[in-house]
């Protein structure tokens, strides 16, 4: 499609380019519709209206009492901060890891293919298998890492079942199967630095931390910030990992957002509170997103 | 200050490519050399193993009376300027310039100051809170040559610095390279493969090939007489026509015969040729030596020459022709602006003898030869 600024001085040529591209793009268009925009304004809709799966009816209509009430309540905004501690404690932990493995790839000149190939293997993994496989791995009395601990004389640990233990064991499988995300953004990013800075630096005097820290990470910081607010979004969705693994317990200790939502929806059946709370979280990302999108525009 | 030695520097890389060979070497204190050669030709390799950013395989390298060759190029008080600048693209003009001092723990007043003094030299003072994205070729030359300068180091190595910018800029920042050398006096290394800023620029010029120093010697020298047909062909726009040929006992003396151009050779080098009549020989014959009118030369020899075409180029036309008539080898002759022929004229020109050069083709070296100047 054209982008001229004003349609008077669209040619007819234009004008039937532009018709020909409505029309080519318009199936995906709809299945968008159909697919994303009609079920969010569906839920915004719902979420101020006092609907269940009992009374599956918009007869009521409660306007903001719905978000209020999600607000208000104290499970509510105890997932909120446990997301929140999530979220930072996985993007904080993957991003020092994958710095550190990145800079030491970035390094590397041969087998360079064999690395990434281990690397993007948890990457290719769907995260409910992800959480399967964990879960054998880390049964009380029949899995492989309570049998290793034993063997070097260590107790075993409740990885999933004790309340001190569960949410750091889901940080832990999440850094398994995302941190090769991080590694191969911040690697690309840091293959892509011009080397001749270094070069300069070199003769100026720099050492290698004096490198790091004044060159590499101010270059870096464009791709370091889009990495972050990726995995960020990613994080606060976190749902599968915690269905499989742990259901939001023992208690409430891994009772992330997420999957505290779909309860609410499914198994109390209040589609209308669940909805208030879905667009609670959706404002959260779409105000990350949005702050994304125009860092990423304004690099341009 | 400090002079440069190599003694029999070679460079192999890792796979085996060896890509400077037993390069041997004096740069004298405050000399302004130039490094001349095609693309690949190990000049730039040799710069950088002067500046300590790649290892030397064997030989010797030193600055001043010190033996540099596992010194850091931090420790080596030289100052590199690259072909595409490598300003540090986050910091802002006076952090470019200052960095390499900052590191070097010099007081923040002593920065200013030495910041202003090089910006004011060279006329960046208005530019130094700005990025490098924000600024021209042209400018970004400046602030990597301010960065070499702040230093105050003991030389300055220049690997292509002028090669990205356009032909107007590059002949003004030519001059002010010339300038600069003349007002600080310190040692310069300038790598180029462009052979005007090889001619004008520099003291001396040492031109390689393939890992090798072919010729070292002042502009002029190289010029008048190049060592053998590589730097004959690579030096001066257009080159010396080279022309496969051989040297023929004549009645009473010698000629240079190419095609079907005979060139009696006068007396001096008819003793320096004589003992290569008969070998098949490779002629130098400058664009610059043919002459329309014979009569100013002490010693020159009327050749015929066929026209092909001409080149009009403004203060002077190339003509290129076919040496001895129609068929003969062709060649490119330096004429005057007003000159004019068409395609498949007949003409005569004189070629000045003092400056033919005649070169083994086995060898392509230069046969040696008295001076006729």
């Amino acid at each position: 499609m054209t982008e001229l600024g004003s349609t008077w001085a669209l040619t007819p040529s234009d004008r039937r380019d532009r018709r020909f591209g409505w029309l080519m793009a318009s199936p995906s268009l709809a299945i968008l519709f159909l697919v994303i925009l009609f079920p969010v304004f569906w839920a915004l809709f719902t979420s101020l209206h006092d609907y269940t799966l009992i009374a599956p009816n918009f007869d009521t209509f409660t306007g903001t009492g719905n978000f209020t009430k999600a607000l208000g309540e104290a499970e509510f905004r105890h997932t909120l901060w446990l997301t929140a501690f999530f979220v930072l404690a996985v993007v904080l932990l993957e991003f020092a890891l994958g710095f550190l493995v990145a800079l030491m790839l970035n390094s590397v000149e041969r087998f360079k293919g064999i690395y990434y190939a281990i690397l993007l293997c948890p990457l290719l993994m769907n995260p409910v298998i992800v959480g399967l496989i964990w879960r054998m791995f880390l049964h009380p009395s029949l899995g492989i890492v309570n049998y290793l601990l034993s063997v070097v004389g260590i107790a075993p640990v409740n990885w999933l079942g004790s309340t001190d233990v569960a949410l750091w064991t889901v940080v832990m499988v999440d850094i398994w199967h995302q941190v090769s995300f991080m590694i191969v953004l911040l690697l690309a990013g840091l293959s892509a630095l011009p080397k001749e800075p270094y070069e300069a630096a070199r003769v100026d005097g720099a050492s290698i931390w004096q490198c790091f820290w004044r060159i590499t990470v101010p270059l870096m910081r464009p791709v370091i910030i889009v990495t972050l607010l990726i995995r960020l979004i990613f994080a606060v969705k976190t749902y599968d990992l915690i269905y499989i693994m742990t259901r939001g317990g023992p208690g409430v200790s891994t009772d992330f957002v997420s999957y505290f939502i779909y309860r609410t929806a499914f198994v109390s059946l209040n589609i209308g509170e669940a909805s208030a709370m879905s667009i609670i979280l959706l404002a959260f990302v779409l105000g990350l997103t949005l702050y994304l999108y125009r860092y990423m525009r304004s690099l341009v | 200050m400090a002079a440069i030695s190599l003694d029999r520097v070679n460079k192999v890389y890792p796979n085996g490519v060896s890509a400077v060979r037993d390069v041997s070497l004096d740069i004298k204190d405050g000399e302004f050399m130039i490094f001349l050669g095609p693309s690949g030709c190990g000049k730039s390799t040799t710069l950088r193993m002067i500046a300590g950013l790649e290892s030397i395989t064997s030989g010797e390298l030193k600055i001043g009376p010190a033996r540099m060759n596992d010194v850091d190029p931090a420790d080596r008080n030289i100052a590199i300027v690259f072909q595409n600048y490598a300003l540090y693209p986050h910091m802002t003009v006076a952090d470019n310039l200052g960095f390499g001092l900052q590191l070097r723990k010099v007081p923040r007043t002593e920065i200013d100051k030495r910041i202003a003094g090089i910006a004011a030299m060279l006329g960046i003072g208005e530019l130094l809170k700005r990025k490098p994205a924000h600024l021209s070729g042209g400018q970004r030359q400046r602030v990597a040559l301010g960065r070499a300068l702040v230093r105050e180091p003991k030389a300055f190595l220049l690997d292509e610095p002028l090669s990205n910018l356009d032909a107007k800029l590059r002949a003004a920042m030519r001059t002010e390279l010339i300038k600069l050398h003349q007002k600080l006096g310190t040692t310069i290394i300038h790598v180029t493969h462009d052979q005007v800023e090889a001619m004008t620029m520099g003291q001396r010029m040492c031109i390689m090939r393939d890992g090798e120093i072919v010729q070292v010697g002042a502009p002029m020298e190289v010029y008048r007489n190049p060592a053998d047909t590589f730097v004959a062909g690579f030096l001066a726009s257009p080159p010396m026509n080279l022309i496969g040929g051989r040297l023929d006992a004549e009645a009473g003396g010698l000629a240079a015969i190419a095609g079907n151009a005979h060139l009696a050779l006068p007396v001096p080098l008819r003793a320096a040729y004589a003992g290569h009549s008969g070998t098949p020989v490779t002629l130098g014959l400058r664009p610059e030596d043919f002459h329309l009118n014979g009569s100013g030369l002490s010693l020159s020899h009327p050749v015929q020459v066929s026209a092909v075409a001409l080149e009009v180029l403004g203060p002077e036309v190339i003509l290129v022709c076919e040496l001895g008539g129609k068929g003969g080898p062709e060649i490119m002759v330096r004429c005057p602006r007003d000159f004019t022929a068409t395609p498949g004229q007949s003409l005569t020109l004189h070629y000045d003898l003092s400056q033919i050069h005649v070169f083994d083709q086995a060898t392509t070296k230069a046969l040696p030869r008295p001076s006729l100047v």
